[in-house]
Formats: C-alpha cells, sequence, structure tokens
C-alpha cells in the first residue's frame, strides 16, 4: 500500500484563512510569516517532517486549488513524465464534445378530417405536433382547457405536465427544460404572463427557447374573463427587466391558434429566444374548424444543451456577465439577434388592401369583426382594406408601408386603449414616415369592437362612397 | 481534482491568479462545501451527468469552478429549474446548490413543493445566518438577537424566528432523505461528505429527493475570523440547528420515466383526429337564405345543455362543409349560473364570431330570454322553452316567435337532460338549415362511445321538430 498523499501549496492559491491549521492533528501547518507578493496575503507554512497524510487539512481548504495531495502537484507529474500515462491514470479521458446539433425528424402525417376545436386546444394540438413534450402551467381561465388536455394527453406519450405552485415556478421550469434543450410550452393568461415575466427575462438573457401562450382576459388586476388584448404592451416592450424582445405572434382563429403555435417552436429554437403566442379570451373559447398538418416532429438535441450527458457538460446557461463589457458585448449580441429577427419575421395579413383607401388595423378576435365590417363597407362602395399584423413585435412596417401611398385613413381597432396603435404608431416613426391621419375604434375591460362600429368609423372617416 | 475546471476561465476570463482561486471570501463555507461535492462527484464518477443548477448568493458563480453541466437560476427558483432539468433528462444527476435567502425566503413555494414532489433531485442548502452576497442583511435563519444590516439592534420576535429547514423539510412525505450536517471541524466534513454522497447516490439510483442541510461559515459578515467562525457555528447555530438525520425513508428505486414517443396514429388517435373518410358531397348553402353568414344564441342556465347543443350545430355545419364558430360564455359559478354561446354558420367563411344581435335566439330560461330577445334582429327567429317560460313578457315585435316545451318533451322521453335536443329539432324544422340527418349524424358520432344514449337524443329530436309542425306559423 503506497503511503497517503501528503499536500502540498501554491502559496498564491492561499487565502491565509487558517482553517488547515485547526484541522491539523499533528501541528504540521503554521500561520505565515512572509507576504506573498502576488497576492499581498500571508500563506500558511506547511512543516511536514509528521505528516502522516491524514488529508484533513485538504479537507477544511476551501480553495480548490489551495491545498492538495502532492499526486496533484506539477513536479508529481514531472516526476512520472517518463512511466506510461495509462499505467498511471487510466486510459485517457477525451472530451467527446458535441459538435452539433443532433437535428429533428420530419413525420409524415396521414390525411385526416378536420377537427372542430378550441382555440387553446388547438394550440396544445400544434405543440404536440412541433415535438413538444413538456408542458408546465398553473391554472388560469380562459387558458386552462389547454393545461388540461396536456394532461390527459402528455402522461400517455412519455410526456410531462407538471402544475407549477405558480406562474413563477412555471416560468423557471421552462427555464430549466428549455435549458436542456427540449421544447417546453406555458399556456397563461394576463395575470400569470405578468408572474412569469422575470423568468422570461432571465431566458431571453440565457438564450433559452420556450413558447408563452398568453391569451389575454381584462385588466388591470384580476379584472375579467373577458376578451381584452391589453398585454401588446407587455409582449412586446415588457418583458420583464433589461434588454428584452421576443417575437409575439397574433392568431385571430383556432386554425392559427396551431399553426402559429407549431411555428413558435422553430423561430423559438431558431433564435434561441422565448416566443410568445399571444391570443385574446375568445380565442381560447373559440371552436373552429381545424385542419391539421401534413407532418408532425421529432426533435432533436441542440449542441447548446445542458442535458446532463459528456458531449454538453462544458455548456452554460446563465444571463450574469459580472464584467460590464461583457455584459455591453452580450446585449450587442443580443441586438444584433434583435434586428435580424425585425427584419427578417415581420408577417401580416392584407385583405381587400391592393385599393383601399381607408386601411383598417386589427388583430386577434377583433380583426374578425373588422373583416366582417370590412365586406360591409365594401357593400357599400367604401374602399376599405384590412392589414392584420400576425407578428405584434416585430411590426410588420415594410408591408404596410408599402399600402400606405393609396390609404386616406388609418382605423386602428382594439380592444385595448391603444396599446396596438402605439406598436404602429413607434414602427412608423422608427421607419421615418409620416403616416396619413389615424383614428380608431377601441373597448376595454372584456368588450371588444363591433362590426357596426368599425363600419361606421370606415364610413365617417371618408368623403363617402368611393 | 478533474470535476474542478483546470482553469476558471469563466472567473475574469482565467485571467492572473483568479484563474485558480474563486470569488469566496477567505474561509468562506462555500468553498469548503464545494470540494466537498467535487470529490463526491469524482468518487461516484457522476462528472458527465451530473447538471449543477446555481442560486442568486454567493455560489451564482458556481459555474466558475464545476466542470460539469451548468445552469444558473433566478433567485429562489433554481428547484424549479432543477425540476425541469430532471424532466428533459432523467439520466442526468440534478443538483439544486441554494443559500438561505435564495431557498428559504424567497424560494420557500419552490422549495417545498420540488420536496414535496420527491423526484429525485439533490439539494444542498448552505446556512450561514447571513445574506453574503448582498452584503449581511437579516436571513431567514439568521439566529434571535444576531445583529445583521437590517436587524442592526438583532433578530427580534417581530421578525420571526430562526426557520429551521432541514426539520420542515422532513415533516413532508415527498423526501426520502434529510440531514443537517456542518463543517466546523474534521469530524463534521467527514460526515457532511458522507451525507452528500449518500444523496448523490439515492438519485443515481432513483430513489428519491434527499435535502441536505450545511451549517456553514460567512467571516465576512459575522466580522469574525475563519476560525472564530467555526466556533460561532459550533457553539451558536448548532443549538437552534441540530446536525444530524432528519427522515431517512429510502425506499425501491421508482423514478424511471418513459421516454418521449412520436407516432403519428398514437398522437392523432390522443387528439381525436380521424381519417379522412369519403368525403360527402358539399351540402349547398340553403337557397332560402339570402345572408351567407348566419349567427345564434344559444342561452340559458348552467346544465341545460346550452353549450353542448351550440357546439353539436357548430360540428355538423362543419361537417357539411360550412365554416362555423362557437363561442361559450359562463358566469363564474362552476355550476348553474348564466350560461350562453355565440354561434356563426357561413357559407364560406365566418369573419365575426362573436354574435351581439344574433338572427335566430333558442332561449331555454326566463332571463336569457328577457336578455337577449330584444337583441335579436329585426325579422329573426326566437326559440324558447315555454315549459318553464309559460307567459314570457315583452318579447319583441317584428321577430319569428316559437313557443316550444323543450323540458316537457323531453321528460315524456324520461330524459329531462335531452331538452336540448328537443331545441335542436325545433331549430332544424324552423330553419331547414342543415341537411334533415346533418344533426343527428353528429350527435350519433359525439355519442359513439355511448350507443345506448343515441336512441333517446334521436327521439328528442323528433319530438322537437315535430312540435314545430303543430303550431301556427306566427309561432303562437
Amino acid at each position: 500500500m503506497s503511503p497517503r498523499p501528503r499536500p502540498f501549496l501554491e502559496p498564491e492559491y492561499c487565502k491565509s484563512c487558517l482553517r488547515c491549521i485547526e484541522a491539523c492533528p499533528r501541528a504540521c501547518i503554521t500561520p505565515g510569516t512572509v507576504i506573498n507578493p502576488e497576492t499581498g496575503l500571508i500563506p500558511v507554512e506547511l512543516h511536514l517532517e509528521n505528516c502522516n497524510g491524514c488529508g484533513l487539512c485538504m479537507a477544511a481548504c476551501p480553495e480548490p486549488f489551495g491545498l492538495r495531495p502532492t499526486t496533484e502537484s506539477f513536479a508529481s507529474v514531472l516526476d512520472f513524465e517518463l512511466e506510461d500515462p495509462a499505467a498511471l491514470f487510466g486510459p485517457k479521458i477525451v472530451p467527446n464534445y458535441s459538435e452539433g446539433d443532433e437535428p429533428d425528424e420530419t413525420i409524415p402525417l396521414p390525411p385526416c378530417e378536420p377537427l372542430v376545436l378550441k382555440g387553446s386546444y388547438a394550440s396544445a394540438i400544434g405543440a404536440l405536433l412541433a415535438g413538444c413534450r413538456h408542458v408546465f402551467g398553473y391554472p388560469i381561465t380562459p387558458s386552462t382547457e389547454a393545461s388540461e388536455l396536456m394532461a390527459k394527453i402528455l402522461p400517455k406519450i412519455g410526456g410531462h405536465f407538471i402544475q407549477a405552485v405558480s406562474e413563477t415556478a412555471a416560468v423557471n421550469m421552462m427555464y430549466g427544460a428549455g435549458g436542456a434543450g427540449v421544447p417546453c410550452i406555458t399556456f397563461t393568461s394576463g395575470p400569470g404572463f405578468s408572474l412569469m415575466l422575470e423568468g422570461i427575462s432571465y431566458m431571453i438573457g440565457a438564450e433559452v427557447p420556450g413558447v408563452f401562450v398568453n391569451l389575454m382576459r381584462g385588466g388591470p388586476g384580476l379584472g375579467n374573463l373577458g376578451p381584452e388584448q391589453a398585454d401588446i404592451k407587455l409582449a412586446c416592450r415588457g418583458l420583464g427587466h433589461g434588454n428584452t424582445h421576443a417575437l409575439v405572434l397574433a392568431p385571430s382563429t383556432p386554425q392559427e391558434m396551431l399553426e402559429l403555435t407549431r411555428q413558435a417552436f422553430e423561430l423559438s429554437f431558431l433564435y434561441r429566444n422565448p416566443v410568445v403566442v399571444l391570443g385574446d379570451g375568445y380565442l381560447g373559447q373559440m371552436t373552429g374548424i381545424v385542419k391539421l398538418p401534413a407532418e408532425m416532429k421529432r426533435v432533436g438535441l441542440p449542441a447548446w444543451a445542458v442535458s446532463g450527458d459528456r458531449a454538453h457538460r462544458h455548456n452554460l446557461i446563465c444571463s450574469i456577465e459580472l464584467s460590464e463589457d461583457d455584459l455591453e458585448a452580450h446585449n450587442r449580441k443580443l441586438n444584433d439577434k434583435y434586428a435580424y429577427i425585425s427584419a427578417h419575421e415581420q408577417r401580416a395579413d392584407c385583405y381587400r388592401c391592393a385599393d383601399a383607401r381607408q386601411l383598417v388595423v386589427a388583430c386577434n378576435t377583433p380583426a374578425r369583426m373588422a373583416k366582417g365590417a370590412i365586406e360591409d363597407a365594401r357593400a357599400l362602395g367604401y374602399k376599405a382594406g384590412l392589414f392584420r399584423p400576425i407578428t405584434l413585435w416585430p411590426f410588420p412596417i415594410a408591408a404596410l408601408t408599402t399600402l400606405l401611398p393609396h390609404i386616406d385613413q388609418l382605423i386602428i381597432v382594439e380592444g385595448s386603449p391603444g396599446q396596438l396603435e402605439d406598436e404602429l404608431r413607434l414602427a412608423l416613426s422608427h421607419a421615418g414616415i409620416s403616416p396619413p391621419p389615424i383614428t380608431h375604434v377601441r373597448h376595454y375591460g372584456g368588450v371588444l369592437p363591433s362590426q357596426e362600429e368599425i363600419l361606421d368609423c370606415i364610413r365617417e372617416n371618408t368623403g363617402g362612397p368611393v | 481534482m478533474s470535476v474542478f475546471y483546470n482553469n476558471f476561465s469563466r472567473h475574469a476570463h482565467g485571467e492572473g491568479l483568479k484563474g485558480h482561486t474563486t470569488h469566496y471570501c477567505a474561509g468562506c463555507g462555500h468553498g469548503v462545501a464545494h470540494r466537498d461535492l467535487a470529490a463526491v462527484i469524482d468518487e461516484l464518477a457522476l462528472q458527465d451527468r451530473v447538471i449543477l443548477v446555481s442560486p442568486v448568493g454567493c455560489a451564482v458563480f458556481a459555474h466558475y469552478y464545476f466542470n460539469v453541466g451548468n445552469t444558473q437560476a433566478a433567485h429562489g427558483r433554481a428547484p424549479a429549474v432543477a425540476l425541469g432539468h430532471k424532466l428533459a433528462h432523467p439520466n442526468a444527476v440534478v443538483i439544486c446548490y441554494q443559500g438561505d435567502g435564495d431557498l428559504a425566503s424567497i424560494g420557500l413555494a419552490e422549495t417545498l413543493s420540488l420536496a414535496q414532489m420527491g423526484l429525485p433531485i439533490t439539494v444542498i442548502f448552505i446556512n450561514n445566518a447571513i445574506y453574503g452576497m448582498t452584503g449581511g442583511q437579516l436571513a431567514p435563519t439568521t439566529l434571535m438577537g444576531q445583529k445583521t444590516t437590517t436587524s442592526p439592534e438583532g433578530r427580534t420576535l417581530a421578525m420571526g424566528q430562526p426557520l429551521k429547514m432541514a426539520e420542515l423539510i422532513a415533516t413532508l412525505d415527498g423526501p426520502v432523505y434529510v440531514e443537517r450536517v456542518a463543517l466546523y471541524d474534521a469530524r463534521q466534513r467527514r460526515i457532511a461528505r458522507q451525507a452528500i454522497k449518500h444523496a448523490l447516490t439515492l438519485q443515481q439510483e432513483g430513489r428519491g429527493y434527499a435535502f441536505i442541510e450545511i451549517l456553514s461559515e460567512c467571516p465576512t459578515h459575522l466580522k469574525l475570523s475563519p476560525t472564530e467562525s467555526e466556533k460561532w457555528v459550533k457553539e451558536k447555530m448548532e443549538p437552534i440547528y441540530p446536525l444530524g438525520v432528519k427522515k431517512n425513508k429510502t425506499g425501491e428505486p421508482w423514478f424511471h420515466p418513459a421516454p418521449p414517443r412520436y407516432i403519428p396514429e398514437e398522437i392523432l388517435g390522443l387528439c381525436g383526429a380521424e381519417r379522412t373518410r369519403s368525403a360527402p358531397p358539399p351540402c349547398p348553402w340553403p337557397a332560402q337564405l339570402t345572408a351567407r353568414d348566419l349567427s345564434f344564441k344559444f342561452a340559458g342556465a348552467g346544465g341545460d345543455g346550452a353549450q353542448t347543443a351550440a357546439l353539436l350545430l357548430t360540428r355538423a355545419a362543419i361537417e357539411q362543409g360550412f365554416d362555423a364558430t362557437n363561442i361559450p360564455s359562463y358566469g363564474p359559478e362552476s355550476r348553474g349560473g348564466t350560461s350562453y354561446a355565440d354561434v356563426h354558420l357561413a357559407a364560406d367563411e365566418v369573419l365575426n364570431p362573436a354574435a351581439p344581435e344574433p338572427d335566430i335566439l333558442i332561449a331555454f330560461n326566463s332571463p336569457s330570454l328577457a336578455k337577449f330577445a330584444p337583441t335579436v334582429v329585426t325579422g329573426g327567429i326566437i326559440l324558447y322553452d315555454c315549459t318553464v317560460i309559460p307567459a314570457p313578457r315583452d318579447l319583441p315585435a317584428n321577430r319569428r316567435i316559437f313557443a316550444v316545451p323543450f323540458t316537457q318533451l323531453a321528460r315524456e322521453l324520461g330524459s329531462p337532460l335531452v331538452k336540448n335536443m328537443v331545441a335542436l329539432g325545433a331549430l332544424q324544422a324552423v330553419t331547414e338549415l342543415l341537411p334533415p340527418l346533418a344533426i343527428l349524424e353528429t350527435m350519433r358520432h359525439l355519442l359513439k362511445d355511448r350507443p345506448t344514449w343515441q336512441p333517446v337524443n334521436a327521439a328528442a329530436f323528433a319530438a322537437g321538430q315535430k312540435a314545430i309542425t303543430l303550431i301556427a306559423p306566427d309561432g303562437r
């Protein structure tokens, strides 16, 4: 039996806490007397004549490179250099770091009859088809049905639905699972979304993907269960503290609840950033026709994941950067990402816009009321069109800009006190565009603009049928 | 040593002394606990499997040092983050490393819920009775009378008494192993290392959640030397926080979750999708209608079946090739209360799914009729249950009004529940909107697993149809 290794100390790594002195039963260690020029501290001194290699000093030392066994010393490695390293240390461990992503697999789906589904169910099914098997949530009307469906289905297909202790916990479970490289989603509504914002900021900072479906309800505070749109500000401008943005997708039908939820996963992993699917209370509850796509996904594993295996051991999910220069560089990187998304991911739906003079701008369920009003207005001879942003952030300013030359009046229709209009005005301002006159039809507290009100507004803001 | 990085490249880019020294103050218990944890991970050969979730607090930079998979969590949220990791990759060995502010104050809810869930995750709790990183404030574990920057005269009763986390966690059913250890002398350090080893072994074997509370030294904020701090922990802390195993209830390994599956037929079946049937010939939009979009309001009390009727009509219309939408609206009550639904049927596309001024109202009770009858468009249709509304008042003029005894006809069939099918039968007879059998086919399809319910529903539908033929065209 070889003697137990004695300690050695590289003096510059000693912080002179002296915990080792108390630990040593043989008084082999004494407080130092000489200031170390590199650290300005006085390292302990070792007198190992009586040392039996008990190791207690090393177990007391708080520094990883403080007191260590001589087998780890540089000198001891030199001593053994002429021998076979494999005999001394065993086979050499070659880091097998992940070189790239383990790719997703696309699996075709057989043709199916259209489903008749609530929007919240459609969104949940979109997530399943995107390969999502991890759902974390907390019940809140009007989003709860989606969680309930997931709780029913996921355990049968090797997935997990966890009802968290709060939305705060739910978003952090997403931070963990998303950081582990698996797609995950939550379904929530205004008050719950507010609670998740801290976690979303961390996810954006650490570049963790995840999909947030917020079916907006009436606010502020506890508000009510009606369909409002007053979280647009939060989703577009207020995702927690710091420099944050996330793609915000705005469906207007159950079909789009499915499709945009599916796409949200792809975008979330493409950009390593959360994506918000922002619907209103009606969209969660509304039943409509939903056609299934032709394929679904089996997800792979991204190279950056912290997944508890050797290939990914070097990875880190983290949003802390202590040095100001490092954090500025990180923010510049995020800004570049936001700029790229802004340039490449704008989406909008234009309905009867080609010759429109009055352009209604609306999203979510109010866009459907607006669509009805456009038809009514056209029947009366007004040249009205609907511009429906599908991405609220980035606002689809490029598509809008091409329409503006022939627009006499913009009419913003929304169930919020101007949050969509604020996004539009900000986008116009950044683009340096002087818009035509802007007016609006707004409701609050769970009341949505009616088709008749929108039609009236179109009629009031023109010189009459063209 | 291999569990620590050879160079702390994340610590100020690994330059100078910081490449090989920690950010911890001299004599800090975190450093000792780090060495214990690293030694155990090494001994159990878990380095490749470990995911270390670090907290907010002094250990926020654990990823500088541990050469394992690292995730840094928001303040107090490490247990939630750890759960996400464990469910994403059950084979990973997830270690949740937290201080007293993180675990016992801001993250208490996450701490308790993870413990009670009992998944095999290892929590290492560093209790040093004070906030370190923010500079010496009161912790939930601060001792009575202990002076901190936010208890400058010492902790008083009104600030709450020291929170004994190990004992608290041990009362829960979820954990299998709970122990409090210390670092103040060689013996305690040896016990601490064994406790960590036991906890990680339990996780590795899938046996359950373990919680190791480590009484630790914070010389800087205790304003003591490291050696005096060790003494303080032994003499002041330990009497309040007795060391030892608080719970040991190890059972058989149980955590073996099935891997995710991606089988198209299975997913589609669970979503309620059915393979494409031979398409029926598209149903023409009823020639008698000038409108391309019809709106309906189904209204009643909870339990009247208004929602089911609305859903049946919506599904039947979609199966006939029309577009249709249905928006339910409930009162706050889980049962009873108001319950109504807006339905639209459209030849091409439902533009506006709301029905504030419906073309057709189906009212199951008096308040619903009173509320919505005035909103029905001029020339629209009102169907109501004259069993429960025998003498309606103030019905609007210029509407086609049909009084049908939904409830009585259903009762005659022995099942009051089917009054909504009576209503749909009446609706069908009045409007002839869908082919005569469309709603019945949809009903049979939805009840295919409950075939005994089909006949009474079909009879109710027929009774509703027949009732319309018996009343005068003006509906009276």
